[in-house]
């Protein structure tokens, strides 16, 4: 690349306080969750900086059932921050929380003075229009796809969302479903599911829709990984030559950042090999930093990189904030049911609630063993943990062994 | 007349269509406010355990989830009759303390501020014109001055430029994309060196909310969607370390509040304060009020639990009309009074009952403004619509002003309120402050969340403080160790955006009712019954007699609805 362009870029980034450090800094932790090695940071650099100088990517942003966590949670991203991607790496022609136009079938176009052109629609509809006609756009879909009431779980501009979400997802050049809702429904697919929602792979899958999707799990989804995809997808071609597809795994998430469970990664994971637990909240193990293992950790099962990108700009992250984690990331994007509520739940116990006839109960011994399939990994340190299903001090607790009561743990 | 149809009016968290009627003399002459969404979180709680409630039923709304959190977790703590420890209530106050000053930021900013401010004027501002301007405004109004804070004004009108020409001919103007960019709502007295201010300080606001919302990462492990304010108390446990970066950020947040944020609502809001006849435009101090009815159950708790004694504290009031001089007395709060109706809405679930015996039962039927029309129930308090907010929580402040125990070196509402219209008042030209009546309007909607900001600033370190002071007394507890038991509960608080409730029913150590009242059930809520004496619900009824200058653009409408932050 010229050295004037990159002169170019530089001045703009100094205009806005990012220095050449900051901004290789930033094509360094992309790197890292790209899981490229250092040497490909200036490969980065180069399709940041020609994406930087050259038109905007065409984006659409679309809210499903959606909480707008997700887009709070982009909106926390600071590397780059949510200036960067809206005024620099992206066009989001459509992104209904933050876009400056209103939706209005019924309004008639008007007039614009000034700079801008007369355009022929002055609504947001309007926005999306035009880009289905151009097509060839990033579709980010955040929250669960609403199939419930014939669609009209979710009405937008008048009719159902299903109305006009196949075409959407049929013109896109590919698909990031962001957070766990849009990967496979999430809380909102959650046992009965009475809005009937499912995530956005599988509604592409029902209505024939062969566009590939990048599944971004957790509730929100962390603003780094979108990132990451979208340099991934957009500037680094991997979407035209086929790569980015191998780099997902069964579920259509990025394997690099999807590939090892949090337990793999935790600060904690010496107290949990030192049998060191955590058993009520507040307590002094809790402020040594103990294992949250015996307060139902989801850790050992659920398959995201937190412990290494951490939260809101690497402030912290769940278990070091003393928190357990209650997978929030586990999804399964094709499987109705396996969303993370109906998985986690008892979300402070290791053992899910078995729903047989009707009902739901702990499991005991027998299903401690059924539950240790599952948990096969953690057997083979040798832990055995009983699990008790207690409900008292607040948490279900595991009965304290001998040796963690020999160091003072448990009550 | 003309029918004028907003859908999905945009900027807000969630899905929201609105639709207006517009007489002969151009005013909105009736409303409909539909929420069109239905998930069914009331319905997927059920059978589940009363400490799983505290993660799931967050995450309705990802705006503010550490307050449906809290009000979830208060619920569960009624219900087994639990008093949290003292440090647990602290390190709660401070996360929501974040949390609004994060939510409002954004609001201001990043929501609301393109209804009135326009970037393409921005674009005509003189640079050296708009340091006298800022020089001018903060010399008024910044506590700390000018000198703290600089910003480069010909940067980003450099950045915002070179973005709109190379969007503008290819379809590439990002989320500017067919906006009402030169809408003849902005008044052309507002200088373009006050747009370009304002575009600057848009962009730094985003990472003044992200600066904001560490604060939460760190002592609630990531937001949105926390994890420590479990039932019982926290599982957060402050160290030095922590406590210091909380304060570190916190002390940022605060200056951009007091020193940008305030500044710029002074700045801005003469010019929508006043009525430019030959432009169309009508003053926003004049349209917007509503049902003035308004509720707060408090927020931020002091030590002795209290809803009337919280820091921005409980009460009711019905029927305020400041400008006929008609103060009705402040009621408390009383949860049974709350009733919801659904003949309007689609459910087909029983009429007038109180939450703690809730039903939602869907059912959708064609959208009719006739007939049933929205996804949100409509909530009434003793059979009246209830403004919720931080207009009503600063107006019960305000009225509570001498029986409050406020918190050391805080502002009161009724300090920044007085202090506020007194500075509008000279900005006007009049010979006092403007009257407190302007409050009930558009603008004074806008001014009280803003000046809330300003509250919670105080709030927020004085409560950092009183964490550290109790740390220091070395004798902490974080977390009350507890049982679950069968029984009923709810736990009432309040969202930056209005009250919320969490009612709950426990048997068998399960769930077996739950039911929401949130901030935007109370505001977007449709009519109550069938028929011509319906009463409409908040927003539909602020919308009545609204000036609409272009119906194609109606801009009067959209500020409206988003002043609510719905």
């Amino acid at each position: 690349m010229a050295h004037g362009n990159h002169d170019a870029l530089y001045s703009q980034l100094a205009a806005r306080g990012v220095t050449r450090r900051d901004f290789l800094k930033f094509c360094g932790s992309i790197a890292t969750l790209m899981g490229l090695a250092e040497t490909a940071i200036p490969q980065i650099a180069a399709a940041v900086e020609a994406a930087a100088l050259t038109p905007r990517a065409p984006a659409l942003w679309i809210n499903g059932g959606a909480c707008t966590g997700c887009t709070e949670s982009m909106a926390q991203g600071m590397t780059p921050d949510v200036a960067t991607v809206v005024l620099d790496l992206l066009s989001l022609n459509y992104f209904e929380t933050v876009m400056m136009a209103q939706g209005g079938p019924e309004m008639i176009p008007g007039y614009q003075e000034g700079v801008v052109e007369a355009k022929p629609e002055l609504t947001a509809e309007g926005a999306i229009k035009t880009m289905l006609e151009e097509g060839g756009y990033i579709l980010i879909f955040e929250g669960t796809v609403m199939t419930g009431f014939g669609g009209n779980a979710l009405r937008i501009a008048g009719k159902s969302q299903t109305e006009e979400l196949p075409e959407i997802c049929k013109n896109a050049a590919a698909i990031v479903a962001v957070g766990s809702c849009a990967v496979d429904g999430g809380w909102v697919a959650a046992r009965p599911n009475p809005a009937e929602g499912k995530g956005i792979q599988q509604f592409c899958k029902d209505e024939g829709i062969a566009t590939p999707v990048i599944n971004l799990p957790t509730c929100p989804v962390n603003p780094e990984w979108v990132v990451a995809m979208v340099i991934d997808v957009l500037l680094l071609g991997q979407l035209e030559s086929g790569a980015i597809l191998d780099k997902l795994d069964d579920f259509g998430r990025p394997s690099l950042i999807f590939g090892q469970t949090i337990h793999d990664n935790c600060p904690r994971r010496g107290h949990f090999e030192n049998g060191e637990f955590v058993y009520e909240f507040g307590s002094a193990e809790e402020a040594k930093g103990y294992c949250l293992y015996a307060v139902g950790c989801k850790g050992p099962q659920t398959f995201t990189n937190c412990p290494i990108v951490r939260w809101n700009d690497g402030a912290s992250w769940c278990v070091e904030s003393g928190a357990p984690c209650i997978g929030c990331g586990n999804a399964n994007p094709l499987s109705p049911g396996g969303n993370w509520v109906d998985v986690g739940a008892p979300f402070l116990n290791r053992m899910p609630d078995l729903p047989i006839a009707g009902t739901t109960f702990q499991p005991s011994t027998i299903g401690a063993a059924v539950g240790a399939v599952a948990a096969g990994a953690l057997l083979v340190h040798g832990i055995g943990m009983k699990v008790a299903g207690r409900m008292d001090g607040g948490a279900p607790y595991e009965d304290v062994r001998a040796h963690d009561r020999k160091k003072g743990g448990g009550k | 007349m003309a029918r004028v149809v907003v859908d999905p009016l945009t900027r807000i968290e969630g899905h929201l269509r609105v639709e207006v009627e517009i007489g002969a003399d151009s005013k909105v002459s009736d409303a409909w406010v539909s929420g069109t969404l239905y998930r069914g979180m009331e319905t997927v709680l059920k059978g589940r355990r009363p400490q799983d409630a505290f993660y799931v039923s967050q995450r309705i709304c990802g705006v503010c989830p550490i307050s449906h959190g809290h009000a979830s977790t208060m619920s569960a703590e009624d219900t087994y009759d639990l008093t949290i420890p003292n440090g647990a209530r602290l390190v709660r106050n401070i996360i929501e303390c974040a949390q609004y000053l994060h939510s409002h930021v954004l609001w201001f900013y990043t929501l609301a501020a393109l209804d009135y401010v326009d970037p393409l004027k921005a674009l005509s501002a003189d640079i050296a014109a708009t340091y006298d301007l800022a020089l001018a405004v903060a010399g008024k109004y910044a506590p700390a001055g000018f000198d703290v804070r600089v910003t480069d004004f010909g940067a980003v009108q450099k950045r915002v430029g070179e973005f709109i020409n190379a969007g503008l001919n290819n379809n590439r103007l990002s989320i500017f994309t067919n906006g009402w960019l030169g809408h003849p709502a902005y008044p052309s007295e507002m200088p373009a060196e006050l747009h370009l201010i304002a575009v600057a300080h848009y962009l730094e606001a985003l990472q003044v909310q992200a600066e904001a919302s560490q604060i939460i990462g760190i002592m609630g492990g990531k937001f949105p969607h926390f994890m420590t304010s479990v039932n019982g108390g926290t599982t957060f446990v402050p160290t030095e370390e922590k406590l210091d970066d909380v304060l570190y950020r916190l002390m940022k947040v605060v200056d951009f509040v007091n020193n940008v944020m305030i500044p710029d609502t002074l700045a801005i809001a003469p010019y929508y304060a006043k009525d430019y006849p030959n432009e169309g435009i009508v003053s926003s101090a004049a349209y917007g009020a509503g049902c003035k009815n308004y509720l707060a159950w408090g927020v931020f708790n002091d030590p002795s639990f209290e809803l009337t004694k919280r820091y921005l504290p409980g009460g009711v009031i019905k029927g305020l009309d400041l400008a006929a001089g008609v103060i009705p007395g402040l009621e408390d709060p009383d949860p049974s009074k709350v009733m919801e109706y659904v003949s309007r809405s689609w459910y087909d679930s029983a009429d007038g009952l109180n939450p703690s015996d809730g039903e939602t039962s869907a059912k959708y039927v064609d959208y009719d403004v006739n007939g049933k029309y929205s996804w949100g129930k409509a909530v009434r308090y003793d059979d009246l619509p209830m403004e919720v907010g931080p207009l009503s929580r600063m107006l019960v402040a305000y009225l509570r002003d001498t029986e409050m125990q406020w918190p050391d070196g805080v502002r009161t509402p009724k300090q920044l309120i007085d202090l506020t219209l007194g500075a509008l008042g000279s900005e006007l030209g009049l010979t006092g402050p403007v009257p407190l009546a302007a409050l009930q309007s558009l603008l004074g909607r806008v001014a009280a969340r803003n000046l809330e900001t300003a509250f919670v600033a105080d709030l927020s370190v004085a409560s950092v403080l009183e964490l550290v002071g109790y740390v220091k007394e070395g004798d902490v507890k974080w977390f009350e160790p507890h049982s679950v038991s069968d029984g009923k509960g709810v736990g009432m608080w309040e969202a930056p955006r209005g009250s919320v409730a969490h009612w709950m029913t426990v048997e068998g150590g399960k769930l077996s009712n739950y039911q929401v009242v949130a901030p935007t059930t109370w505001d977007i809520a449709p009519r109550d019954k069938e028929g011509a004496d319906a009463v409409r619900g908040p927003i539909e009824e602020s919308l009545i007699g609204a000036p609409v200058m272009d119906p194609e653009r109606p801009m009067e409408v959209v500020r409206i609805v988003r002043s609510f932050d719905p």
